[in-house]
């Protein structure tokens, strides 16, 4: 589903990536971990999109990702969440409008859209929450929120960068049990995490980068 | 732009531009306000040189050429039609012996001994011939002077050539200063205008990437902003023409009644709102659009 060829990012001459190549299939369950500065985020970005990598190609069901014309980038983005690190929320948007914004940019009808946010937020456990402004929840809200936002649209890829850094340990495992039961349907998950109890307990590949490099790659 | 506008979608992007302007109020008037002054201002620029250009224009107009016929051999409509046939003549008015002593007669009012023994009418006949743009162009003048003293039964031609250029040089320093004036004026409108809109679209660069990031098309993204520019442009333009309105009629009360014609409108007032508000809006909807142009691409 997702195969990365020999991906190599650099800033300004030091890198952030080197000569990563990957394989991830459809369907699967994957961790990828590593110190902060490894490269996690940076590689997720290339993944969805959302940064160009300086040399290399990814290949997402079947096609080159840098060959896809831009008018087609939003078509792609759709098939994929994405929990980004720092939330990506509209802060003056309730949370209701935050989650449903995914649907209705695919052209979902207004009864669907409402069925299916509240469904999901009730599923994150923020049903009391939803016409709160984002800006007025906690960290931890905000998180599941995007949590909410990524999963709401039944995507084929989850991508999700460190979604359980605002997290307690509860909340943390309540929110990879709910990522299991999305690939459990078929949804292929990609977590960024340095959270090694929690991705020892989930015993699912684990994709270990060291400064930019691939240092391991296993269970 | 990605993706086909279904049903919802259009629902979506109106409803989401209504609750954008209501969320964005502060700054859809500021930039509303923006546009109707710097529109305002540059208008007022646009009248006075236009309403100043047709007053010159009518000094212009004045009598520039003296035709002095002999003792008339023809009737004077025939010699009227000659006239005009001259090329760059634009009307020629004829005077009489009669008429010509009456008006020197008036002039001379107290002074009347000097006529004292003039039994017969010593003054003759004569065209008073205006020439079209000479006052942009002192050669037409002298041109048609020529082609007027080849015709048999002129006897004398007079002219002033030295008003005429006078009055051209003023007339060519009076546009090149308005065409500078002009130029900066339009440009600083624009410049005001589209850095204020770029402000408020900058204001929003989160939310437009926001937008891009779960999978947004690039119309879905925009068509808000341009409804917005729409209404910045349309409230701006009535801003201008009321700024107009109100400036005028205060004006009106302050200056003396000569001088009306300098805030008078040069074209037709509803031609004048279409202008203004046709303007207000490409400007509007230009800016928006190019400001997050720019953050699309990025």
């Amino acid at each position: 589903m997702i195969q990365l060829f020999h991906i190599t990012k650099s800033f300004e001459g030091a890198f952030a990536l080197a000569d990563i190549s990957l394989k991830i299939d459809k369907g699967e369950f994957l961790f990828i971990t590593g110190p902060s500065g490894a490269g996690k985020s940076t590689l997720l970005n290339i993944i969805f999109g959302s940064e160009q990598p300086t040399e290399g190609q990814i290949i997402l069901d079947g096609r080159n990702y840098f060959k896809i014309p831009r008018s087609e980038v939003a078509i792609l983005r759709r098939r994929i969440g994405f929990v980004f690190q720092d939330f990506k929320l509209l802060p003056a948007r309730t949370v209701f409008d935050n989650v449903a914004l995914s649907l209705k940019v695919m052209g979902v009808g207004p009864r669907e859209v409402r069925n299916r946010v509240l469904r999901m937020l009730s599923f994150v456990k923020l049903q009391h929450r939803a016409n709160f402004k984002a800006m007025s929840l906690s960290g931890g809200e905000q998180q599941r929120v995007a949590i909410a936002r990524a999963l709401v649209k039944e995507p084929a890829i989850i991508l999700a960068d460190e979604p359980t850094g605002n997290l307690d340990p509860a909340l943390s495992i309540e929110t990879l049990e709910l990522f299991k039961e999305v690939n459990s349907r078929g949804t292929t998950v990609v977590v960024a995490s340095h959270d090694k109890n929690l991705i020892e307990r989930f015993g699912r590949r684990v994709v270990r980068l060291e400064n930019g490099r691939l240092a391991s790659d296993g269970r | 732009m990605a993706g086909s506008l279904k049903g919802a979608n259009i629902f979506y992007i109106f409803s989401d531009a209504v609750r954008s302007i209501r969320e964005n109020l502060a700054t859809t008037v500021l930039t509303a306000l923006t546009l109707g002054f710097s529109l305002s201002i540059f208008a007022v620029f646009v009248f006075v040189f236009f309403n100043m250009r047709s007053v010159i224009n009518s000094w212009g107009d004045r009598t520039q050429i003296v035709a002095y016929v002999l003792d008339s051999t023809e009737a004077p409509q025939a010699m009227r039609d000659a006239i005009m046939r001259v090329p760059g003549v634009r009307s020629a008015e004829f005077v009489s012996r009669e008429k010509a002593l009456g008006e020197l007669k008036e002039e001379l009012k107290g002074h009347e001994a000097i006529l004292e023994g003039v039994d017969e009418n010593p003054l003759p006949a004569s065209f008073e011939i205006r020439v079209a743009g000479s006052y942009k162009d002192p050669a037409v003048l002298t041109t048609v002077a020529e082609r007027l003293k080849a015709i048999p039964w002129v006897e004398d031609v007079q002219y002033s050539r030295e008003w005429v250029e006078k009055l051209s040089a003023f007339f060519r320093l009076i546009e090149l200063v308005a065409l500078f004036i002009g130029v900066f004026l339009a440009g600083a409108t624009i410049f005001i205008i589209s850095n204020t809109i770029r402000l408020t679209v900058y204001a929003r660069r989160e939310e437009i990437e926001i937008m891009s990031l779960v999978g947004a098309s690039d119309s879905f993204i925009r068509v808000p902003f341009f409804i917005e520019g729409v209404l910045q442009g349309l409230i701006g333009g009535l801003l201008a023409l009321a700024i107009l309105a109100g400036g005028r009629l205060l004006l009106l009360s302050k200056i003396p009644p000569y001088f009306s014609f300098v805030v008078s409108s040069p074209v037709p007032v509803p031609l004048l709102a279409l202008i203004l508000v046709g303007t207000g809006v490409v400007m509007g909807v230009a800016g928006c659009l190019i400001s997050m142009g720019r953050f699309l691409k990025a």
